[in-house]
């Protein structure tokens, strides 16, 4: 390690990112008129971009002083953490270079360089920025490590392992069963062995040595963080929500991508701050809530802010969605006592990796609690493990809940994979029959 | 060797093209006529016109290969050869310096790498979608109330163009009547349009990589401001044939006439 | 003798030297339905068809049952691999000759979904059990789960068939290690042209396992003639790598064209057969931890990529296949996320590379006739060459 560099990176930590900042709100234009359907906008939104900004920016400095580890978004991230770790999301980023609307230059290249166009968005985008060095990030660092589990989707691995081969750089890949009824003993202890096993080669990589306590207070914080991030959902059962479901896609970032670090924990208690105060001052998301409804699966990044509009427009508000939860849902399994077995029950049972009767149970649980009129599900051509039995959910949930559905199909960060006419009409016949089920 | 003439009948999707040579490989006579209903009837047709033009009779060709989609309907040819072939070979005589050959056929599209003797040594085709090809231009020109010599007008490769994403015919075609009803000028519809096609070709060269000249045939080679765009984004200047949709006739043309040569040659013979 | 010889549909005529034949896939099973034999509808790709065989339960895969999708396309989206939506609409339609369950192995994503869709969400009228392959790099620790994934198996056999008689255990291993012996054999035999089967019927031979039972499927490779001398190497010869051989109408054209599969990288085929010749089992569940992790490198299970170029370039060089021919399923993850650098490695060392994508139907499109006659044009290029 040098201290040159390392002297660098706390330089660009405690002045250089925060003259980027500044220099950043500087830069801006105008502020983009909220439409009125909108209530006022969240403080914590100027807050979040900066960490965001301030993460992406300070990454460039981390060659010679930290080592750059690229995880999936449900790794067992706070292994890395005691190490150390510069973690980067590529799932995050794909999804920046979505929302951005450059998914399609991206996927192009990777397409270009003989990856199939039928693969995963967020791969591809990732694979096109590997390939190129492309990023609306400005500059990112090479990974010294990858970190995945397969307990989001396979193709994680197939994905990482492309990247381990192109870029020699080792791979550790965290094996969770995917649960069919309920996890194994097996499954447990196989798991948790898989962890402590990955300690020397994370030492020998980081350079690091492990302490448990280190790594204990990591999983503290972590857990505190799931915790609070439930409770800001939670409190979206307030009516009217005090945020939407597509502000919360943006904020969730953090404890996604940052979980384990104080930036994380500080960052959610200011969030909760916010959302408290506007419960009790009854100040909503839009300004006149009159449908609320749950969304399935991982947003549409290029379509956030025309489909916020559509609904806001027809007072409609996404107060809950499987995705947001699914960084809060299991957090109750982790126990400092027992780091290692409760790290496989909190990251093997994650609802991707668990079966369908789950899934089910947990959204109908999500539906009468949110006190849920409709449902919007996103079909998405990248995501098997989210998409795959969606129709048969939508069919169940209809039926037993006498609850108004529509399907979107479209992808995650692929823009060239929306049907504009399609999609209106579809959203248009489902807004009148919910008005009409509401009402009639 | 005086008097042996060759000819090559590529019975494509959309058109008929014939192509009759002499032993040295001068190009006698070239006829393209639309394809229609029957492939076999386009082939006798065209292959009659060829001939005429070229005041020749059925007896005097030596060899004839067909090729193309209806290669295997051509009752009276001596051979046959895939127009992936004919197209490497056919670029070759034309450019000898081409490496790379593209062609923008009417159902598909192919990206073909050949060597100095234009033997092919890989190749790409477009996947089932005709997104990237002649009929794709087709099926938008309709949609435009444009014909195709409209849609292929030179246009300032600067200009404003209409985002066209989607790599799907029909999705596309919904797309762009979306933007008519967005009363989106019809020139920038066209540029997104050529743009869609463009990137879809790029993807497919990028994938095979680009060796030497690169050489543009079928028809599409005659729409400027499409050419103009794949020049800009492969940053480099295409060969473009005189005709280039008898390029794959003419490479069959010259397959007959090598095959016959090297019969000859052969000592079995 | 075969037990079921009056439902036999004998080997194209061009197969030379080769006396046997081969029963028709839905009549067999439907005799051996109506014998009162139970049999369980096994989804792609691994499992331990043994402890079934041990319980008296036929194993028979499901894969690409033939017939037009329906009413599976009211339970899945467009985007999803062929493979699945088959299997599904076979399960929907609930046939008679499926009696004991569905086992779904865990292969892939959609796979893993299509499970608990069938099981919690559509639901049938057999029970549907699942049995998880362990992914990544192996070591000792993978080895003592895959253990505990059999015996867990096992335990849940136990509670519906009654305790488990390890003889039986034993000699389905036994059984299984033959067959294995067998496939290797004639597997070596293809690469070296002591063979002297068209493509047509050796992937008959070859996808015939998925179907008959072990006892039957052993007789009919004990009938399989190997030369002892080499007999005429085809015109061009070719390696396929992907989930299932190429359909019917692929295989025939390159019967014509003069081409021989001369190896296969195909889950469907040799991925599912050990990489060499194991020891006689002594013990069976060690028996088939070892054989889990003796297979060759495979996509869906993870594997390590440099394993699976170091493998396959091995089968080029034994079976001096001069192109490889990748026959690719329209959206399966795991084959096309590897392809992309298998083909790249085998272009880098100047192997002609042709990929189609395939969606199950049994019509070959003019435009993959196209693309496979110019590929043999290169083959036979270079072969004259």
């Amino acid at each position: 390690m040098s201290i040159r560099a390392e002297l660098k990176y706390k330089i660009m930590k405690d002045y250089g990112a925060p003259a980027l900042m500044v220099l950043q709100d500087f830069k801006r234009r105008k502020p983009r008129p909220i439409p009125e359907a909108f209530g006022p906008p969240l403080e914590s939104n100027k807050r979040l971009k900066e960490i965001l900004s301030r993460h992406y920016f300070l990454s460039r400095y981390t060659p010679g002083v930290k080592k750059v580890a690229w995880v999936t978004s449900g790794a067992p991230v706070e292994l890395l953490r005691a190490f150390d770790f510069y973690t980067i999301y590529p799932e995050n980023h794909s999804a920046l270079v979505g929302a951005k609307k450059q998914g399609a230059d991206y996927c192009g290249i990777a397409e270009g360089s003989g990856f199939s166009q039928d693969l995963c968005s967020y791969a591809r985008i990732d694979l096109g920025h590997m390939l190129s060095g492309k990023t609306p990030a400005g500059k990112l660092p090479k990974p010294d490590l990858l970190f995945c589990s397969n307990n989001i989707c396979q193709t994680v691995l197939y994905w990482y392992k492309a990247i381990a081969h192109e870029l020699n750089i080792p791979l550790i890949h965290f094996d969770a069963p995917f649960v069919t009824t309920e996890q194994t003993e097996a499954d447990i202890n196989y798991m948790a062995q898989q962890l402590q096993d990955m300690i020397p080669i994370l030492e020998r990589v980081s350079g690091r040595i492990f302490y448990l306590n280190i790594f204990e207070d990591i999983l503290k914080r972590s857990m505190e963080t799931s915790k609070t991030w439930g409770a800001i959902l939670d409190a979206m059962k307030a009516q009217p929500a005090p945020m939407t479901i597509f502000d919360a896609f943006g904020h969730l970032a953090p404890i996604v991508s940052l979980r384990g670090l104080p930036v994380a924990q500080d960052y959610y208690h200011f969030l909760m701050d916010e959302i408290d105060t506007r419960v009790t001052q009854g100040i909503g998301a839009i300004s006149d809530e009159r449908y609320r409804l749950i969304w399935d699966n991982i947003a549409i990044w290029y379509k956030v802010r025309f489909l916020a509009t559509f609904f806001a427009e027809r007072k409609m508000n996404f107060v809950t969605a499987t995705y947001t939860n699914a960084w809060a849902e299991t957090t109750g399994y982790l126990d400092v006592k027992n780091p290692w077995t409760s790290m496989a029950k909190t990251y093997g049972q994650i609802i991707l990796n668990n079966n369908l009767k789950h899934r089910l149970d947990l959204m109908k649980k999500m539906i009468k609690t949110y006190s849920v009129d409709g449902m919007v599900m996103h079909s998405t051509r990248s995501c098997k493990p989210y998409s795959v039995g969606q129709f048969d959910l939508r069919k169940t949930i209809t039926a037993d809940l006498d609850l108004p559905a529509v399907i979107l199909d479209a992808d995650i960060a692929d823009e060239r994979v929306w049907s504009e006419q399609q999609i209106h009409t579809r959203l248009e016949a489902f807004c009148e029959t919910l008005e009409g089920s509401k009402h009639g | 060797m005086a008097d042996l003439y060759f000819a090559g009948v590529d019975v494509g999707s959309l058109s008929t093209d014939v192509s009759i040579i002499d032993h040295s490989g001068k190009v006698l006579s070239e006829i393209v006529i639309p394809t229609g209903v029957n492939g076999s009837e386009a082939a006798e047709e065209a292959f009659g016109s060829a001939l005429n033009l070229a005041d020749l009779t059925r007896e005097g060709i030596t060899a004839i290969t067909a090729t193309g989609y209806g290669r295997a309907s051509v009752a009276f040819a001596t051979g046959k050869t895939t127009e992936i072939s004919c197209h490497g070979v056919g670029a070759h005589q034309l450019f000898p310096r081409t490496g790379t050959v593209i062609d923008i056929g009417g159902q598909d599209s192919k990206v073909i790498q050949i060597d100095s003797h234009g033997r092919m040594l890989d190749f790409t085709m477009n996947d089932k979608c005709a997104a990237g090809t002649g009929r794709f231009l087709e099926v938008m020109a309709n949609r435009l109330e444009l014909d195709l010599d409209e849609l292929s007008s030179p246009l300032n490769i600067k200009g404003e163009s209409a985002p066209i994403s989607s790599t799907c015919t029909v999705f596309a075609e919904s797309e762009v009547i979306s933007l008519l009803a967005k009363n989106t000028p019809r020139e920038e519809i066209v540029h997104g349009l050529q743009r869609s096609i463009v990137n879809r070709i790029w993807s497919m060269v990028t994938s095979i990589g680009v060796e030497g000249e690169v050489t543009l045939t079928g028809g599409v080679a005659h729409n400027k401001g499409l050419v103009a765009l794949l020049e800009e984004k492969l940053g480099l200047t295409l060969n473009i044939p005189e005709n280039p949709q008898t390029v794959g006739a003419l490479g069959g043309a010259h397959i007959a006439r090598r095959a016959y040569q090297s019969n000859l040659e052969s000592p079995t013979n | 003798m075969l037990r079921f010889s009056k439902h036999e549909t004998t080997f194209n005529e061009i197969t030379k030297n080769m006396n046997i034949s081969i029963p028709d896939r839905s009549e067999y099973l439907k005799t051996l339905a109506q014998s009162g034999q139970k049999i369980m509808g096994v989804l792609p790709a691994l499992y331990p068809r043994e402890l079934l065989w041990a319980f008296d339960i036929h194993a028979t895969e499901i894969w690409d049952p033939p017939g037009e999708i329906l009413h599976a396309n009211a339970h899945l989206q467009t985007t999803i691999c062929p493979i699945v939506k088959k299997s599904l609409e076979f399960i929907l339609k609930e046939p008679d000759i499926i009696n004991a369950g569905y086992l779904f192995p865990h292969t892939c994503d959609s796979l893993q979904n299509l499970g608990t869709q069938v099981k919690d969400l559509i639901g049938v009228s057999l029970p549907v059990y699942t049995f998880y392959n362990p992914k990544g790099s192996f070591n000792k620790m993978t080895t003592k789960y895959y253990r505990d994934i059999l015996q867990n198996y096992q335990l849940t056999l136990e509670t519906i068939y009654g305790p488990l008689n390890p003889e039986k255990l034993l000699a389905a291993c036994v059984l299984s290690h033959k067959i294995d012996s067998y496939l290797l054999a004639i597997q070596q035999a293809r690469m070296t042209d002591h063979l002297a089967m068209n493509n047509l019927d050796y992937f008959k031979l070859m996808r015939a396992q998925e179907y008959l039972l072990p006892s039957d499927y052993l007789s009919l490779l004990e009938q399989v003639d190997i030369l002892d001398q080499p007999s005429e190497s085809p015109r061009a010869r070719l390696m396929v790598s992907g989930i299932l051989p190429p359909t019917s109408e692929i295989l025939r054209f390159l019967d014509e064209l003069g081409v021989g599969i001369v190896a296969d990288d195909l889950l469907a085929g040799s991925r599912r057969i050990p990489k060499f010749p194991m020891d006689t089992p002594v013990s069976p569940l060690d028996y088939l931890t070892d054989r889990f992790f003796v297979l060759p490198p495979c996509s869906t299970r993870g594997g390590d990529l440099d394993e699976r170029l170091h493998h396959l370039s091995k089968l080029m060089d034994a079976s001096q296949a001069q192109g490889m021919l990748f026959d690719m399923i329209k959206f399966c993850e795991p084959e096309l996320f590897d392809h992309r650098l298998l083909v790249k490695t085998l272009r880098e060392k100047n192997i002609p590379v042709l990929t189609l994508e395939t969606e199950l139907d049994s019509h070959i499109s003019g435009q993959d006739k196209t693309r496979i006659e110019a590929f043999t044009e290169i083959l036979f290029e270079m072969a004259s060459a």
